[in-house]
């Protein structure tokens, strides 16, 4: 499951170094693109910055069990914004639907080369993931922030022999 | 008459005195030292943004300072974590600091991995100033376990 996770995150990462190439961030004092994996972080790191998108894992499950081994995993995006000072962050709007489309974006097309990144670098497993569109949850309004959660669910075969 | 503070004439440096005394009031408390121990910046790479490269770390002395257990006061300390409060010597955080290039004195103390305390690392949850006349004496952290 763990070169399903890099798999994903890195296929969004170099996309939206594609797309947004200014869509970066500061973290832990390393400029990076504006994508997190939550789990990679350090425990305590809270997910307090805007204009990134941070990754959360859920549930995996077989997808057809009676179909074979193929599996599904949940994943959530979530993402916020409180627009620029320099609009007076009238603007939080149309940030949040830049971020949207850089989600669209990042996730298409809905597929990727599966890779093993364990060794530090990167091993083709001869497999590829792909995965649903995201579904958009309603806006969540807290000022000065608006912000919501995109659900991708993963497909994608495990790499131990089921058989 | 005088309507303004600033037209007192105040005794300039005011502010100092107060931080020695933080200083001495630390002092007699029996602090004497914390270690902070706080990330190197992170390398940006691959390998650390899949969580494979462990971060690296630096421990800083900071003296003085002093840790002391929290009693539970309060509703909303009210549940099985235990904290410390820690205070710091404004003067010899700044100092501590400096070869970092630190402007915010309480979002390195909050960002930072914690302190060292009897061979246990404990995470800051909250920091607060106190200051005089526009000098912070003292640095007062929550560290919670």
């Amino acid at each position: 499951m763990q070169a399903t996770k890099d798999s994903f995150y890195i296929t969004l990462r170099d996309r939206l170094v594609a797309v947004d190439p200014n869509r970066t961030i500061m973290l832990d004092g390393a400029t990076r693109p504006a994508i997190v994996v939550v789990e990679n972080e350090p425990p305590g790191t809270p997910p307090t910055l805007c204009d990134a998108f941070y990754l959360y894992w859920g549930a995996a499950r077989p997808a057809r069990p009676e179909a074979g081994t193929l599996m599904e995993m949940e994943c959530v995006i979530s993402y916020r914004t409180k627009g620029s000072d320099a609009n007076g962050n009238l603007d939080r709007g149309r940030d949040l639907a830049s971020l949207d489309n850089d989600i669209l974006a990042m996730c298409s097309p809905p597929n990727s080369e599966k890779c093993d990144y364990s060794t530090g670098t990167d091993v083709d497993l001869g497999s590829t993931i792909f995965w649903t569109p995201p579904v958009f949850s309603a806006l969540v309004n807290a000022p000065p922030y608006v912000g919501r959660e995109a659900s991708i669910t993963v497909f994608f075969y495990p790499e131990v022999d089921q058989t | 008459m005088p309507d303004t503070d600033a037209s007192i004439n105040l005794i300039p440096g005011r502010q100092f005195a107060l931080g020695r005394a933080a200083d001495a009031f630390l002092r007699a408390l029996g602090g004497t030292k914390v270690t902070l121990r706080i990330s190197d910046p992170s390398a940006g790479d691959t390998n650390s943004q899949l969580g494979i490269t462990s971060p690296t770390a630096e421990d800083i002395v900071i003296a003085p300072a002093k840790v002391q257990m929290m009693q539970p006061a309060g509703v909303a300390l009210r549940d099985d974590k235990r904290r410390w409060q820690v205070m710091f010597s404004a003067r010899a955080l700044h100092a501590a600091a400096e070869p970092y290039g630190v402007t915010d004195l309480c979002a390195w103390l909050t960002g930072s991995q914690g302190i060292v305390y009897r061979g246990r690392l404990i995470p800051i949850t909250s920091v607060i100033s106190s200051s005089f006349a526009d000098g912070e004496y003292m640095y007062i952290a929550i560290a919670t376990e």
